[in-house]
């Protein structure tokens, strides 16, 4: 036994010296938790600080308390009040011509296991409320007094398979599921769908399905449908072969479902919307995870026909990121960043660009976005709905501040903003899959609100 | 009813010799045995960049930690139950503790998205245990067959 002493600390030294370099190494790797003042990364040129890795990814989740009493603040001169409540996760609005709300109330299908982190990622998921069952299915609202309340409350379409987007052309309602866009019969007045749908084409769905959620926008002829295609994955991590034709936007051929890329490197396109100016392509865009608390930002950007937004292998143009092997330095040549940062980790899952006339005109031709919130940053970002000014067809200021109140002072969430609506008498609609809640944003001065 | 009958007659036939073995050298190699794999996996995906490899990677590190673990449990009964504990030497209760220390953050490491989950160091990492354990199982077996040479003479 003496001898297994002296043997042991003579060959103890060494090993602990190297214990100490790892640890040492990997503790500078992982200092500079703390994020900082998100006004640095918004507009048009967003300082990018250098990328950092961590040993622990820093998980800073809000936690759900609901809304209680309270409902969400506007500034002076705007109200917010719910216009209903009691959905199953409402994410996406839309509103028929005349006027009719769809709700769409939808979650993503149940994320695999594929590594033990996954395991990490299910429990914060549901601590964040995010886990909540969706509906499936669209709810219809309809105000037929004077109120703007609506009084009309049917189930639209039921049987749904994790849809999001919806537009409608002509009589064609197409919805669009995780994995396919639909398309079935609506007549005006219409308060549910029963006809069974038609398929115009599949989109890429299971069996990973990270970012589930597929926008849809029509092209303002009718002829061409654009579809938001997330990435499978953060950063390439389920293999490169998961992302094919993901992390793009689409444009389907609406008489045929044929489709192309109309752009890539979008990692994940969660809102489109047309520029009321110059008619173009916008999209809010959710970046990268786990680099730090100020990397990769969001943003807001017109989309142009076969542009590469970098997505996996560079960020903001040029900035490669070293977890995508093997690179692609030509595609990384042809990359271009995007028009409008709106800080990182915000999470926009909502645009919509405000032509209406019944909030303040100061309002008109910007566009909002909703930031559902970060769960991987300190402090939080997020947890509203703010406003980007435009003039010329490109953002021309600071991104305000419209409508807060989402997180209460110890910086839980009552609610979490996601998909936007113009309403037809000019209120912005806002879904929270939080507080299960349609809020709806009108001007306070009185004005008859008549949605018949 | 014959077999009770024998076991009436000699109590402690079986249970003497066993219960003073200690219950951890059981768990102990599968411990290795993923820590090693692990290293294994990492390799193929330094060459292949198959992110298959690095899910491999993954569970084996996440595998031996749990083994680890309950190892270390049953260490601990062990020693609470005054079993004999012969292979506890010096170089093996250091090599271990470094060994089990380095997987777990190596198992962090892991949990990174992409490429840097792996290279370069969490291969770095999985090599160091390796050596390590390689390294502890070489001292340990010096000790050994210089005791039995001691004994001998």
């Amino acid at each position: 036994m003496m001898h297994a002493v002296k043997i042991a600390q003579s060959v103890k030294r060494p090993r602990l010296a190297l214990l100490l370099i790892a640890v040492a190494g990997l503790g500078l790797a992982s200092c500079n938790y703390d994020g900082g003042d998100p006004k640095v990364q918004i507009g048009a040129d967003p300082q990018l600080p250098a990328l950092q890795q961590y040993l622990i990814p820093p998980i800073h989740i809000a936690r759900v308390v609901g809304w209680g009493k309270e409902t969400p603040t506007a500034p002076q001169g705007l109200q917010v009040y719910a216009l209903a409540t009691g959905f199953e996760h409402p994410r996406f609005l839309y509103v028929l011509p005349n006027g009719d709300v769809l709700v769409v109330e939808s979650n993503g299908p149940k994320a695999p296991i594929y590594r033990p982190k996954d395991i990490v990622t299910a429990w914060v998921t549901w601590l964040a409320g995010a886990a909540a069952k969706g509906g499936n299915r669209i709810t219809l609202l309809r105000a037929t007094k004077g109120d703007g309340i609506p009084d009309v409350r049917t189930v639209f379409l039921d049987q749904l398979n994790s849809p999001f987007g919806v537009a409608l052309v002509g009589n064609d309602l197409y919805v669009a599921n995780t994995d396919a866009i639909v398309r079935y019969p609506y007549q005006e007045g219409q308060t549910s769908i029963t006809a069974p749908g038609t398929k115009l084409t599949d989109l890429p769905g299971g069996p990973i399905d990270h970012h589930w959620t597929k926008s849809l926008l029509a092209s303002p002829d009718g002829s061409k449908l654009y579809v938001g295609v997330g990435s499978n994955s953060n950063i390439t991590e389920n293999g490169i072969g998961a992302e094919y034709e993901r992390a793009a936007i689409w444009e389907v051929d609406r008489a045929s479902g044929a489709h192309r890329i109309f752009a890539s490197g979008t990692r994940n396109p969660t809102g489109l919307a047309w520029e009321p100016e110059t008619h173009k392509l916008w999209a809010v865009v959710n970046e990268r995870d786990e680099i730090g608390p100020d990397l990769v930002p969001d943003y807001l950007t017109s989309v142009r026909d076969g542009a590469f937004y970098g997505w996996p292998y560079s960020y903001y143009g040029q900035h490669l990121d070293p977890r995508v092997q093997p690179q692609r330095p030509d595609l990384v040549a042809t990359a271009i960043a995007p028009d409008y940062a709106l800080s990182s980790h915000v999470a926009p899952l909502g645009v919509a660009m405000y032509t209406g006339t019944g909030l303040p005109a100061s309002y008109r031709g910007g566009a909002f976005v909703s930031e559902h919130g970060s769960w991987d940053r300190t402090p939080l970002n997020g947890y509203k709905v703010v406003f980007v000014p435009f003039s010329g067809g490109q953002p021309s200021g600071p991104a305000q501040d419209v409508v807060t109140g989402f997180l209460d002072a110890n910086n839980h969430a009552r609610g979490r903003p996601v998909g936007l609506a113009v309403d037809r008498t000019g209120g912005l609609l806002i879904a929270d899959d939080v507080g299960d809640t349609v809020w709806r944003v009108s001007s306070n001065n009185p004005r008859p609100a008549s949605n018949n | 009813m014959t077999a009770d009958t024998t076991s009436r007659n000699t109590p402690d036939r079986v249970d003497l010799p066993v219960g003073r073995e200690p219950f951890h050298p059981m768990l102990v190699p599968f411990a290795i045995a993923c820590f090693a794999g692990a290293f294994v996996t990492d390799l193929v995906y330094w060459q292949s960049v198959a992110v298959m490899w690095e899910t491999f990677s993954d569970w084996l590190l996440t595998a031996g930690m749990i083994i680890a673990g309950l190892a270390i449990i049953a260490f601990v009964i062990d020693v609470v139950r005054g079993k004999q504990i012969r292979t506890l030497t010096w170089p093996h209760a250091v090599g271990y503790v470094l060994a089990v220390l380095l997987s777990l953050i190596n198992a962090f490491v892991h949990s990174r998205d992409g490429y840097t989950a792996v290279v370069p160091t969490g291969l770095t990492l999985s090599a160091l245990v390796v050596v390590i354990l390689l390294f502890t199982a070489w001292v340990d077996r010096a000790l050994v067959s210089r005791r039995r040479v001691g004994a001998g003479t």
